[in-house]
């Protein structure tokens, strides 16, 4: 059979090699937040030019598989999506790492990414002709739902807590926003300011969102960032196939919807994992363990991203249409070759194809034992790094992560303030996840309404736009079903325990004692939001018809969520303790002053990395941080150790991006 | 340490300096430029027209130049960032940035974005992407008089997707309307790529995009006709708009900038090697194959050119109503 001559071709040592080298380079930098699959297959694109095109496909696309499964490593370990793909990893990968049980993480997130990486690259290379149509189907109506949909999750991430979920969700939304619009072209909430034309960078905001706070609480205490491993020895490959066989529907039905969301272009990544991980806990038995350390989320999550990239490869190769940024830069890299992109692709070329899905495949499986092994290692040096190295490291790679995407300082600022604004909002109930959906998926669903509105306008046929396409009322089902399901599940469980008699409702309502009193503070809150939205309001007026719907729909309803929340907040009784409900959940001995200082250095750090320059900037906070999580007087030889870490640390970090990243530093004073 | 060895590093210390700084300054002559790889920014993501063309400069540059170039990305609204920042980066010829017009025409014209048209400083424009109307294979529009037909008996229903608003297929349907007398509606999308999928996927009509779309998509799209000068290499049996007797002409135009310090013999030698870049076959076969026009507006050439389509962009953008509420 001519496919097994192109496996044998594929299985050539350089090619493996090439595969291998890949997959770890692509692992490491995925990991590192900021640091993209974008930028390193950018990198290496001129040395595929004297490479033969199978081998240097080969390597690019090990590259980016291992760097979409990389993204699980800092979000199960530090809370950060190391890839924007790697977002709903967060909401269980990190409970489970901070109970100890990161290594068992890391290893099913390999298998989940392996199993889904295989499910994405065998449709590839069967299915490959047939499937692109799906990216075909979807006009702007079904992206416009796509969007609908992943926002639904917010009401399964904030039970109990609706309200504040989709104010936070709005806030997402109007932060999507900012800057030049594509569609239309206004320039919408930059307040004259030249950094915010640009609009809000979705990655770096993640960093600032999810990982700011970590750090901000990281230096309060003396307590271990994650609880270290269990002394006892135990198999976690094992456990992990064990779990992993249990959820094999799980994970094969998250490969799929991967793999599909992959082939649509634009959706990416990010999107597979939110929508699997809302069909994972719709159809789990225990949808209430999602969220606080559910092995079945974390699997959901990283098939489908890594199905994405197999999946991604199917416009590309069949329609020259890229569905993510990294193929978009191998379409490049082919067409560069001389290379004829196109249905005839597989038949004229089919070589060079084949060849390279093989490659694919083998570097997804590669995946394992390099991922087995990266993991592990991983886990225990940040579950033994002390504090006094690991919070100025976590904070660098923020500072890099976000400067690194455009070369902006502009960018790291944007991160440092969303990432103090959530950590405050989080103290008062107000999670980010909300608010990162709102922004990622706003601009999807901006333009997809927009696009939909505009076309349905000039047909006449607005409603039947919206409504009446297939596969918008099958995403529209699919998004009430999750929206009502909840409720449908209460209400269920509500006549059940009915049944069983009223002892548990009394219980379960002094468990929860101090969300049920008023908090002024909440009520501060939901003023300052009227106010946001009411002036955001108040700026659509000056925008162009086409500009200013989404934003202003999205402005009235945090006015008339704020509303709901202030009212729901004073009808409750007023409390007669001091705020308690702020301060129960905190551990003794937590210092605000050392908070104050880490805020302070991560400004500073932000406005003098163009002035003083990169690497200068960068060491001067890390040893103040260093300093802001040293509890004892440190001795001499500690000291020393510090300095020198800090220097190799960040020097090193630096030749990475200067000399093999070539990402551009800022001019300053030093370097 | 005594004193002995701290001469020693003293003096080594020094020579070194004293050979960095002889290093630079002969690098800083023209002569020998480029005796270093050279950083070539690219405004945008990677993926785009700008980052293909600038590959496909890539992969002739050494043979021309005798040194090679470094692709960097410096992405961020919609190029504003890094023109804003150009004239701030160092002048010696080893940093140069790709350039666009329509946009470091309009942009400046719409808002404040950090700087104007007069201030950057373009050495060569070295090929543009002609505007063009795609119709699905499937389409019942076989000719561009089909689609005018239809356009002219239903007025706002023909439906054109294109990249972005304000954008160079925005401007082109604009004015394909005016030409044409009819009204079309523009549905803008984030790209090129969603544009085109778009018009794959039939869900608007007709697209304006740009040729360089028709290699890509082979039998799937039929272009009814190319804003450009003449026929296109790679299309021979695609009419041009003025065939029809539209004048239309235009897309997107690229060229290569330096930042404004950069000594006037070094701007120079920038201009020839993209000047002999163009002139290299296998460069002009990939470009033209991928439709592609190649441009020679060398240095000299350069103020004139921007002056014209100065003209050219501003009459539009007035149209448009794109201009700045000063």
């Amino acid at each position: 059979m001519e496919m097994l001559t192109y496996l044998f071709e594929a299985l050539t040592p350089l090619n493996l090699l090439m595969a291998l080298a890949g997959v770890v380079a692509g692992t490491v930098i995925g990991s590192m937040p900021g640091l993209s699959a974008t930028m390193a297959v950018a990198v290496l694109v001129p040395f595929t030019y004297t490479m033969s095109p199978a081998s240097g496909l080969i390597m690019l696309g090990a590259i980016y598989t291992g760097a979409i499964y990389g993204g699980a490593f800092s979000a199960i370990l530090v809370n950060t999506p190391g890839t924007p793909s790697a977002i709903a990893t967060t909401f269980d990968g990190f409970p489970m790492a901070k109970r100890g049980d990161g290594a068992l993480a890391i290893t099913l997130a390999t298998i989940a990414s392996v199993v889904g990486g295989l499910v994405g690259g065998i449709s590839l290379l069967l299915l490959a002709p047939p499937l692109a149509e799906v990216a075909l189907a979807f006009g702007p109506a079904e992206y416009f739902w796509l969007a609908v949909f992943g926002l639904t999750l917010i009401s399964a991430l904030s039970v109990g807590n609706t309200t504040k979920g989709l104010i936070g969700a709005c806030i997402g939304l109007l932060l999507s926003v900012v800057g030049v619009a594509v569609v239309g072209g206004d320039i919408r909430y930059t307040f004259n300011s030249q950094a915010l034309l640009g609009g809000i960078d979705i990655t770096s905001a993640i960093i600032g969102l999810y990982c700011i706070p970590v750090l901000i609480d990281l230096v309060a205490t003396r307590d271990p960032h994650i609880a270290p491993q269990p002394v006892k020895h135990r198999s976690y490959l094992t456990e992990a196939v064990r779990i992993a066989l249990r959820g094999k529907f799980n994970m094969l039905r998250s490969s799929v919807i991967g793999t599909i969301v992959g082939i649509l272009p634009g959706a990416g990544g990010s999107i597979a994992g939110l929508v699997s991980y809302t069909e994972a806990r719709r159809a789990s038995r225990h949808p209430e363990r999602f969220g606080k350390g559910e092995p079945d989320g974390l699997i959901a999550t990283e098939s489908a991203n890594n199905a994405t990239v197999g999946g991604g490869f199917i416009p590309t190769l069949v329609l020259g249409i890229p569905g993510t940024p990294p193929d978009a830069i191998i379409l490049g890299a082919l067409l560069v070759q001389g290379i004829k992109i196109g249905p005839t692709l597989f038949t004229t070329q089919g070589d060079i194809v084949y060849t390279f899905i093989y490659g694919l495949l083998i570097a997804t499986l590669l995946m394992l034992p390099a991922g087995l092994l990266l993991g592990r290692y991983a886990f225990k040096s940040i579950s033994r790094t002390p504090k006094t190295l690991l919070v100025p490291t976590i904070a660098f790679l923020t500072v890099i992560g976000s400067f690194a995407i455009h070369s902006n300082s502009h960018d790291t600022l944007t991160m440092c303030i969303l990432g103090v604004l959530a950590w405050v909002l989080n103290r008062y109930g107000f999670a980010p996840s909300p608010i990162v959906l709102g922004l990622v998926l706003g601009q999807i669903a901006e333009q997809g309404f927009v696009q939909t509105y505009l076309i349905g306008n000039a047909q006449g046929a607005i409603v039947e736009m919206f409504f009446g396409r297939p596969i918008s009322l099958a995403i529209i089902i699919c998004a009430a079903l999750t929206l009502l399901y909840p409720l449908i599940g209460e209400h269920l469980k509500r006549r059940k325990d009915s049944k069983a008699g009223v002892e548990r409702d009394i219980t379960a309502a002094a468990a929860q004692p101090l969300t049920t009193c008023r908090s002024s503070a909440v009520i501060g809150f939901a003023a300052l939001f009227i106010a946001t939205g009411v002036g955001a309001y108040v700026e659509t007026q000056d925008m162009s018809a086409m500009g200013a719907v989404f934003p202003g729909t999205i402005a009235t309803l945090l006015v008339v969520l704020s509303a709901i929340l202030a009212v729901q907040q004073l009808r409750r009784p007023r409390r007669q303790t001091l705020i308690a409900g702020t301060t129960a959940s905190e551990a003794p001995g937590a210092s605000n002053i050392r908070r104050l200082v880490t805020v302070i250095v991560l400004g500073a750090w932000a406005l003098l990395l163009p002035v003083l320059g990169f690497f200068v900037s960068s060491w001067l906070a890390f040893v103040a941080l260093t300093a802001a999580t040293t509890f004892e007087w440190p001795d001499k030889k500690e000291i020393i150790v510090n300095l020198i870490s800090s220097v190799a640390i960040v020097g090193g970090f630096y030749l990475l991006m200067s000399r093999v990243l070539l990402i551009r530093m800022p001019d300053g004073l030093f370097f | 340490m005594n004193s002995n060895n701290l001469k020693t590093m003293l003096i080594s210390v020094a020579a070194t300096t004293a050979l960095a700084v002889a290093s630079f300054m002969t690098t800083a002559s023209a002569d020998s430029y480029p005796s270093k790889p050279v950083n070539y920014i690219i405004p945008f993501n990677a993926g785009g027209e700008s980052d293909l063309s600038a590959r496909f400069q890539q992969a002739s540059f050494e043979k021309v130049a005798g040194a090679p170039t470094v692709i960097q990305y410096m992405a961020g609204a919609g190029g504003a960032s890094a023109w804003s920042q150009l004239n701030g980066m160092p002048g010696d010829g080893y940093t140069i940035m790709g350039i666009n017009i329509p946009h470091t025409i309009l942009q400046p014209l719409q808002k404040e974005v950090g700087y104007q048209t007069d201030d950057l400083t373009p050495v060569h424009y070295f090929h543009y992407t002609p505007d063009a109307i795609f119709v699905p294979t499937d389409s019942p529009f076989k000719t561009l008089s089909d689609l005018m037909d239809y356009a002219s008996k239903n007025p706002a229903m023909v439906t054109f997707s294109g990249s972005g608003s304000n954008s160079s297929n925005n401007i082109a349907q604009v004015r394909f309307d005016e030409l044409a007398g009819v009204t079309t509606t523009y549905i803008p999308f984030s790209g090129t790529g969603p544009a085109v999928t778009a018009v794959l996927g039939s869900q608007v009509m007709a697209g304006f995009n740009y040729a360089t779309s028709g290699s890509n998509y082979g039998d799937k799209l039929r272009m009814l006709a190319v804003a450009a000068e003449e026929r296109l290499p790679a299309f021979p049996d695609v009419p041009t708009f003025r065939e029809l007797n539209l004048d239309l002409v235009g897309g997107a135009y690229r060229g290569v900038a330096v930042p404004s310090s950069t000594p006037e013999n070094v701007k120079q030698k920038v201009s020839d090697i993209v000047s002999a870049i163009n002139a290299d076959p296998d460069f002009k076969q990939k470009m033209e194959d991928g439709g592609f026009v190649l441009t020679d507006i060398t240095y000299d050439k350069m103020d004139d050119f921007i002056a014209a389509k100065t003209k050219e962009y501003t009459a539009v953008a007035e149209k448009l109503g794109i201009t700045a509420k000063r």
